[in-house]
């Protein structure tokens, strides 16, 4: 924090006109608007949309800024601007240095150019000279891990090579600002590990960072500090983990509203009516603890009375990663059809999820797993309390049962 | 004077987009660069029926193939210039819409392709002057002033019509009519002699006439150009480029918003 800041929006606020794709289709179109807007003043601003509204933020030189929110907040109007690829309507943006672009990689590529050519080209397109490329194509080269196929035209390549060596280019541009647009979503672990040493070793360098990701356990482990926008301006910003979770718990209403609703048809023999948490006091709708009991009581109706019915259940972080689930079949236990409400009870002892807040999906299944009666997918949330690690940690979001052993105990 | 030190920066992107357009042209072609000169070509001999054959058009004793070739090819460096040019944002758009750098290195990346396909026209001209007998002259040498010209002409019509054509797709359709009409309202096929004296001064309006008769005078005729005109056209290319460079430069920053 050396004082100026390297990036600043200033009241930004950015407007685009909505009809047909935001432009004029065509010349007669553009000519009728005008002659309304000349001889109607008003009801103009319902062709419009702003995209930002007095947006302010600084950004210090060496900050990993992550911007989380919703489709449509404004992260990527917020990142054209930074990366100067249009304008604000109202208030300034000041930018110091170099500011290199990782979004959408590759669109400078053509089809018909070889990797040779288009790691030229795409560089050059990205503000870098030619001895510049040349001295670094070898090593945008093993990056990418495309060297048999540098004479290749790009139009061969599988869509995973090309992807890879766009950001390899861009990881190459050395750039004193850093916008990053969803790229570690790309190429496969090996690569989005590589990707990932990339942005460490840039941040050492004291290179300015702004991620932009729908990931959030990349954010709160690649960034200090989190910008939350919503409908256009700033919500909240500051510390990742404490962002994040507030900007989840925002978000969750929303995502597990299908507590109501099945995504099987309506005419599903078994259903799955409710479902209450309890934790190892017995109390519902408290927060588990990890490492004691926790009791998941399904409820379930019976239409029709169907053989071999199985209950499943399964796991997600706050995220939406997968956390496994259980299946009442590895038990060899079915759905009791009988009665036309029943109750069913998993019990995890211990709970071994690690603090924080968890989504919960059941589903009815045929015992083959073949076909699914019914499926609630994030049906609840619930929350876990104990040891608090921090994501940076562990990659996950369970401690298993376990201890070390390192040669030379006893 | 910003955006001309930038422009410099960016010079190495210029060189690398034009040769991006001149590999990606001829890729998957069997002719390849032949199609440089096949345009011009076809385009004398369908001229050389119509005007030399059935309308006898006088050329003051120049083979006709010749006659029309020597300007034929300056005209098609013009008009493919000016059809690439314009629609050298759409072509681009999903660069303009991601990935900052000046435009205006996409239009004149394409004056340096299409420069390409010309030179290849030239020696096309050049064999065609030695097989009809054509005899060298310093005056010759007007023609690269003439190409400066033309060249400046066509930079401030293509940032002025390239914009445009981001928000109105029109221009595209209206363009290669136009540059069809605008062609026969210029001497590329028949002599200024010919143009009637009552329509002489309107005909005269057109910047392209003293470029293309410029063209013919020093390469055919071993005359200079029409220098007064040529410096009434000079001065009125410098303007037009001043007012639309700068039209392009304000439009550019939004280019991303509405392509």
């Amino acid at each position: 924090m050396d004082g100026r800041p390297v990036l600043a929006f200033d009241n930004v606020s950015k407007r685009y006109r909505l009809k047909r794709g935001w432009h004029f289709a065509s010349l007669r179109e553009g000519l009728s608007r005008a002659r309304r807007r000349l001889f109607a003043s008003n009801g103009a601003s319902a062709d419009y949309f702003w995209a930002l509204r007095d947006v302010n933020f600084q950004i210090q030189r060496g900050e990993s800024v992550g911007l989380i929110g919703s489709n449509g907040a404004g992260k990527s109007t917020t990142l054209k601007i930074l990366s100067r690829v249009t304008v604000p309507t109202r208030g300034t943006f000041s930018a110091v240095g170099k500011i290199g672009a990782l979004i959408e990689v590759g669109a400078g590529f053509h089809p018909d150019l070889s990797g040779r050519e288009n790691v030229f080209l795409n560089g050059a397109i990205m503000g870098m000279t030619r001895s510049e490329l040349e001295r670094k194509f070898d090593s945008i080269v093993a990056f990418a891990d495309i060297d048999r196929f540098v004479d290749t035209p790009i139009k061969y390549y599988s869509s995973g090579m090309a992807v890879r060596l766009g950001f390899a280019v861009a990881a190459h541009i050395n750039p004193d600002i850093l916008l990053v647009d969803e790229v570690l979503a790309v190429g496969d672990a090996a690569f989005q590990a590589k990707c990932l040493n990339k942005l460490a070793e840039l941040r050492e360098q004291a290179t300015t960072i702004i991620l932009v990701s729908h990931n959030m356990t990349n954010i709160v482990q690649h960034c200090n500090r989190v910008l939350w926008m919503d409908r256009g301006t700033v919500r909240a910003a500051g510390e990742p983990e404490a962002i994040v979770e507030e900007y989840l718990q925002s978000v969750q209403p929303q995502k597990a509203s299908t507590a109501g609703g099945s995504v099987i048809d309506d005419d599903a023999p078994v259903r799955v009516a409710s479902v209450v948490i309890r934790n190892h006091r017995g109390e519902a709708d408290a927060p588990l603890s990890y490492g004691s009991a926790g009791c998941f009581e399904v409820e379930y109706e019976v239409v029709a009375p169907v053989p071999d019915a199985v209950l499943g259940v399964s796991f997600e972080n706050a995220y939406g990663a997968p956390l496994g689930g259980l299946t009442s079949r590895l038990a060899g236990i079915k759905l009791d059809v009988s009665r036309p409400r029943a109750v069913m009870r998993l019990v995890l002892d211990p709970v071994i999820f690690t603090r924080g807040l968890y989504k919960l999906s059941v589903s009815i299944q045929d015992e083959k797993l073949q076909r699914f009666f019914d499926v609630k997918p994030r049906m609840t949330t619930f929350t876990v309390d104990g040891p608090s690690l921090a994501s940076r940690e562990v990659a996950g979001h369970v401690i298993y049962p376990h201890h070390w052993q390192q040669d030379g105990d006893a | 004077m910003h955006s001309f030190r930038e422009l410099l920066q960016y010079s190495y992107l210029i060189l690398s987009f034009a040769r991006r357009d001149i590999r990606a042209r001829y890729k998957q072609t069997v002719l390849g660069a032949a199609w440089a000169i096949i345009q011009p070509l076809s385009l004398m001999v369908v001229f050389t029926l119509v005007f030399d054959k059935v309308a006898r058009i006088s050329t003051d004793g120049t083979p006709y193939p010749l006659f029309s070739f020597s300007t034929l090819i300056f005209w098609s460096f013009f008009a493919s210039t000016m059809t690439q040019g314009t629609l050298a944002m759409t072509s681009n758009a999903t660069l303009v819409r991601k990935i900052y750098f000046p435009r205006e290195t996409l239009l004149i990346a394409i004056l340096l392709s299409a420069g390409v396909d010309f030179l290849v026209a030239c020696g096309m001209l050049a064999a065609l002057m030695v097989f009809y007998g054509a005899t060298a002259s310093w005056t010759m040498l007007w023609v690269l002033p003439l190409l400066g010209i033309q060249v400046l002409f066509a930079f401030a019509l293509v940032c002025l019509t390239s914009a445009i054509h981001v928000y109105f797709r029109d221009i595209g359709h209206g363009l290669t009519l136009g540059l069809q009409l605008w062609m026969f309202a210029t001497p590329v096929a028949y002599p200024l002699s010919v143009v009637p004296e009552g329509i002489r001064s309107l005909y005269l309006l057109n910047p392209m006439v003293p470029i293309i008769d410029g063209y013919r005078r020093a390469l055919l005729y071993h005359q200079t150009p029409d220098l007064p005109r040529l410096g009434i056209t000079l001065v009125a290319v410098v303007a037009l480029l001043g007012l639309t460079y700068f039209t392009f430069k304000r439009a550019e920053r939004t280019f991303a918003d509405v392509i």
